[in-house]
């Protein structure tokens, strides 16, 4: 079992929350990773590093590809986020949440933005 | 590119993600690519990602825990940059080490540079012509001459050409350019430098004009039309890069030419001074004339056939050879003839230079990294506690390794960036490779290749001397490092072990270098010494050619010659003037076989020099009389004909007799024929010139008289007091008073000349003079930083010994002693190597011997005294802290 105790890197982050909403084949999360944060997206190595990691650590699982996307190229592989991944990511959340909670707090960071 | 390069990266991932991931992998890269991804950036991050990715699959690391501490858990780029930041900042904090660490690799890298731009530019890039692979130069050999790579007579070449399959086509041309004048718009005398070629010389290099037409075959043979291809450098200076120009004529006062075409930019064969291009003309009546046969003057280049190999071509000319020989007895009874492939026979000469530096550089570059190597491992007996505390904390091994591996590669990286600066710089140098006497076939530059080469030395180096020191630093786990007070008592024995190995490598690698320039040097004093047996000094010499147009016939000429020297001579800073037909150590002009009257028909002296000359000349260089009488008044035109020998054509071939009123004829076979021959009575011996190099023996030489021998083509030879240069513009007006369409095309004080034959192995000496230089100081700074170490390291020690009452010079004594041994085994080493390698120098050296004990003695015994000052003053300085101070130190 992952130990639960270390945060994921903010890779995996990125991932699990690219995942949360909708199953996304790898070029969906970069561009997924790409539109949310204004930082540069991983490189397809780090990605696909990420990726067979996070499926050993049973973070996210294999996924059908979704109806209507069958004529699509096959070669593409879909991913779906677990349980566990949900979980970690969710627990993650809640931990920067307190983070930037704190930062509030000690003036880092104006109230409401 | 990218791509393949992505896929071949993917191909040595673990099978499991291969079968799993690659081709999605591939397919999300390429839609990433589509979408935008096309910079330099996003394709070194995606194979340094890759890279990454394929490096940790197969370390078996993606499988693990999803963060650990190793990476810190983030992604390639950002470890990379991480190792980045801690080897930039490790290295600020050691300036002296990183500012000497990259002084000394950009040395090395931009020596490689600069040495391998110019291996580049000879020995490797294709000749710029289509197919040059198929190119093969033809020459001819006679071993009764001497001959190896001789040029070749038309009439041979023209049935090679016909009997040989495996050649397609046989172009010939001459290095030999000849000028012709042209007045132009302004009035003003203009000059142009022609290379003389046949039809298809063109054809058979594959390069088309760049406007109009090249020739046609049938122009070899067409003695009446006259035709020029102008270079693309004449047609742009000369007529404004005007494309009307093709089809006009050109007026050269002797003859008319038509523009048939211009010949692309950058095209500057066979040499880079040919401003145009005319076809040799030659009467169809001389392919059956002896002289066709027995003058060897031209230069063939063949096309082989589609599918030949220069062997097979070889071998059927052998054939064909064999068959003239017998064929043509007279002239080709001993001529052989030969083939190599074109680029080598145009860099045959520099080939053996460029080794040399080459290995030289090479050299130069091992022993940039031993020292780099050496520092960096110094500074890790200082790094022993930061080391073992990262241990302590968990790192692997690995990830030291690493951490140290990223700052070798970012000093590589710095270093091979400077180096790469400072070797343009050399290359700028090196341009002036003409020195080594190159046709015009190439160019040095940096290019593509060099690039390539750059960043592999780069990398080879950063390797080199990173993972030694990397290694060895970091397999000290043991807690002693820790507990030892930082400094470590004395740098732990397996590290100073090697450091002691380092220094005595580098102390060997220099010598050999030293030993290398140290010759050089040597033999350069030796060969300065040699006296040419002309005038060096106030001489100077102009040439020109007497147009046929306003000086048709002999007399008029020889006029000419007659009124110019007299006005020369009658100006007050002119001391004397004469005329030459070739200058000594400026080429030679033709060779043959002679013999004297009365020789048995199987005597004959073979491979005489010829030179046409005036007494004017002897007086001028002040080359003196040995026996006999000069040229006088009265030996006219239609006088007797007579010649002057040297002396060692008199040794060589009149050895116990006089030659002094004797017949010769330059023919083999005149003793029988003696009334087919022009016989010429020798009336005088002068001393000997050098003729081709001051390190090679005179040859014989016969001097003609310029009245009987004429030519329109003589060096004006003058004698001044004072600076040959201030009298140029005397000589410039005396000509221009005499005739102003008369374009001087040379102009060259005796001492250039004479400095000019000696440049090839100036240039060596130069180049491995610098690096015997940049290796001393190496090998000096390598002794002194290890000593320095040692001496740091043991403060404590000599804090006690003295305390204890030991004297400073004996402590001092007792450390220099133990460097010196090292340097002494050092120097053994280097001894053995230096004569083992310096035979590859034998062949530029003069007057002595690449073993020459003097040489190899003074080289020992300077490095040694280097290497002992270098030793002595860190000891010297650890010796005069207080013993109290140096105590407390810890």
């Amino acid at each position: 079992m992952p130990d639960r105790t270390t945060p994921p890197t903010p890779l995996t982050y990125q991932i699990l929350l690219a995942l949360a909403d909708a199953d996304r084949h790898g070029y969906g999360i970069i561009k997924e990773i790409e539109e949310r944060a204004a930082a540069a997206a991983p490189s397809t190595g780090a990605l696909y590093l990420a990726l067979q990691r996070m499926e050993g650590n049973g973070l996210i699982a294999d996924a059908p590809a979704p109806a209507g996307e069958e004529s699509d190229d096959s070669r593409r592989r879909y991913y779906r986020i677990t349980p566990h991944g949900r979980s970690v990511a969710e627990e993650e959340s809640r931990r920067l949440s307190d983070l930037v909670e704190a930062a509030r707090s000690k003036s880092l960071l104006a109230p409401g933005r | 590119m990218i791509r393949r390069v992505l896929a071949a990266l993917l191909r040595l991932a673990p099978r499991s993600f291969r079968s799993r991931h690659a081709e999605e992998f591939l397919a999300v890269h390429d839609a990433r690519r589509r979408t935008g991804g096309g910079g330099v950036g996003f394709a070194v991050r995606e194979i340094v990602g890759t890279v990454w990715m394929v490096a940790r699959l197969r370390l078996g690391r993606a499988d693990t825990t999803t963060t650990t501490t190793t990476t810190g858990g983030a992604g390639p780029m950002e470890t990379l940059g991480q190792d980045l930041r801690f080897a930039v900042r490790s290295l600020l904090r050691n300036p002296g080490f990183a500012f000497t660490a990259v002084v000394v690799l950009a040395l090395g890298i931009g020596a490689n540079t600069a040495i391998f731009s110019a291996a580049n530019a000879f020995l490797f890039r294709p000749l710029p012509f289509a197919e040059s692979d198929r190119l093969v130069s033809l020459y001819e050999t006679n071993p009764e001459f001497g001959w190896q790579h001789a040029n070749a007579a038309p009439a041979n070449v023209l049935d090679w050409a016909e009997q040989v399959d495996a050649f397609e086509s046989v172009a010939m041309y001459s290095s030999f350019l000849n000028e012709a004048t042209w007045i132009g718009a302004d009035g003003e005398p203009r000059l142009f430098r022609v290379s003389s070629v046949t039809g298809n010389f063109f054809d058979v290099l594959g390069v088309p004009a760049a406007l109009g037409r090249s020739f046609r075959d049938d122009e070899t043979w067409s003695p009446d039309d006259r035709v020029v291809v102008l270079s693309h450098g004449l047609w742009t200076r000369e007529f404004g890069a005007d494309p009307g120009v093709v089809g006009r004529t050109i007026d050269f006062g002797t003859t008319r030419s038509e523009v048939v075409g211009v010949m692309p930019e950058g095209f500057t064969f066979p040499t880079e001074e040919t401003d145009l291009w005319t076809p040799w003309g030659w009467d169809r009546a001389n392919r059956d004339a002896v002289w066709f046969r027995r003058a060897h003057w031209v230069l063939p280049v063949a096309r082989l056939s589609a599918g030949a190999t220069p062997a097979e071509a070889d071998a059927q000319l052998q054939v064909v050879v064999e068959r003239l020989s017998r064929e043509y007895p007279g002239t080709n009874r001993v001529m052989g003839a030969g083939l190599m492939p074109m680029r080598r026979f145009l860099t045959r000469d520099v080939r053996a230079p460029l080794g040399v530096l080459l290995g030289a550089v090479a050299v130069l570059l091992l022993l940039a990294c031993v020292n780099v190597a050496n520092l960096v491992l110094v500074r890790g007996a200082d790094r022993g506690r930061e080391v073992a505390l990262r241990y302590a904390l968990g790192s692997g091994r690995w990830r030291v390794v690493r951490l140290m591996l990223t700052e070798s590669f970012v000093l590589a990286g710095i270093g091979g960036a400077l180096g790469l600066g400072l070797g343009w710089a050399g290359v700028l140098l090196i341009a002036r490779l003409d020195r080594l006497g190159i046709d015009g076939a190439t160019g040095v530059a940096l290019d593509g290749r060099v690039v390539v080469f750059v960043l592999a030395a780069t990398l080879l180096s950063g390797v080199l001397f990173g993972l030694l020191p990397a290694l060895g630093t970091s397999g000290r786990r043991s807690h002693e490092a820790l507990k030892a007070g930082g400094r470590g008592a004395s740098g732990g024995g397996a590290r100073s072990g090697l450091v002691r190995l380092m220094v005595g490598a580098e102390v060997a690698l220099a010598l050999l270098l030293v030993v290398g320039a140290g010759l050089m040097v040597r033999s350069f004093w030796l060969l300065r010494d040699v006296d040419p047996g002309f005038a060096t000094q106030g001489t100077l010499a102009v040439t020109f050619q007497v147009p046929s147009s306003r000086y048709e016939e002999r007399n008029d000429v020889l006029a000419f010659y007659d009124r110019l020297l007299e006005a020369l001579e009658a100006r007050p800073d002119i001391e004397a003037a004469g005329t030459v037909g070739q200058l000594p150590l400026n080429g030679t002009s033709w060779s043959s076989s002679f013999q004297a009257e009365g020789w048995p028909p199987d005597r004959v002296g073979f491979e005489i020099l010829h030179r046409r000359a005036d007494a004017g000349y002897f007086e001028a260089l002040e080359i003196p009389l040995i026996r006999g009488r000069m040229f006088g008044p009265l030996d006219g035109p239609e006088a007797p004909l007579v010649v002057l020998i040297n002396e060692t054509f008199a040794a060589e071939h009149f050895p116990g007799e006089d030659p002094v009123g004797q017949r010769i004829a330059y023919d083999r076979t005149a003793a029988q024929n003696p009334d087919d021959s022009n016989w010429y009575e020798v009336v005088g011996i002068v001393a000997d010139q050098h003729q081709v190099a001051p390190g090679r023996p005179p040859r014989p030489e016969v001097f003609e008289n310029r009245n009987q021998d004429w030519g329109r083509r003589n060096w004006i030879v003058v004698r001044t007091g004072g600076d040959p240069l201030e009298v140029v513009p005397t000589v410039r007006a005396v000509l221009a008073e005499l005739d102003p369409l008369i374009p001087v095309s040379d102009v060259r004080p005796l001492r250039q000349v004479w400095r000019g034959s000696m440049a090839r192995e100036e240039f060596i000496l130069t180049l491995l003079g610098v690096f015997g230089v940049v290796a001393l100081l190496l090998a000096a700074v390598g002794v002194y930083g290890v000593t320095a170490q040692a001496a740091r390291a043991r403060t404590h020690e000599i804090g006690i010994r003295m305390a204890l009452g030991a004297a400073a010079p004996s402590v001092v004594a007792l450390m220099v002693r133990q460097a010196l041994y090292v340097v002494g085994l050092g120097l053994l080493v280097g001894l053995g190597a230096s004569v083992a390698a310096s035979r590859v120098l034998s062949g530029f050296l003069f007057g002595i011997e690449p073993t020459d004990p003097g040489t190899l003695m003074a080289v020992v015994a300077l490095l040694g005294g280097v290497a002992a000052v270098a030793c002595y003053v860190p000891a010297r300085r650890a010796t005069a802290v207080d013993p109290v101070r140096s105590l407390r130190a810890e």
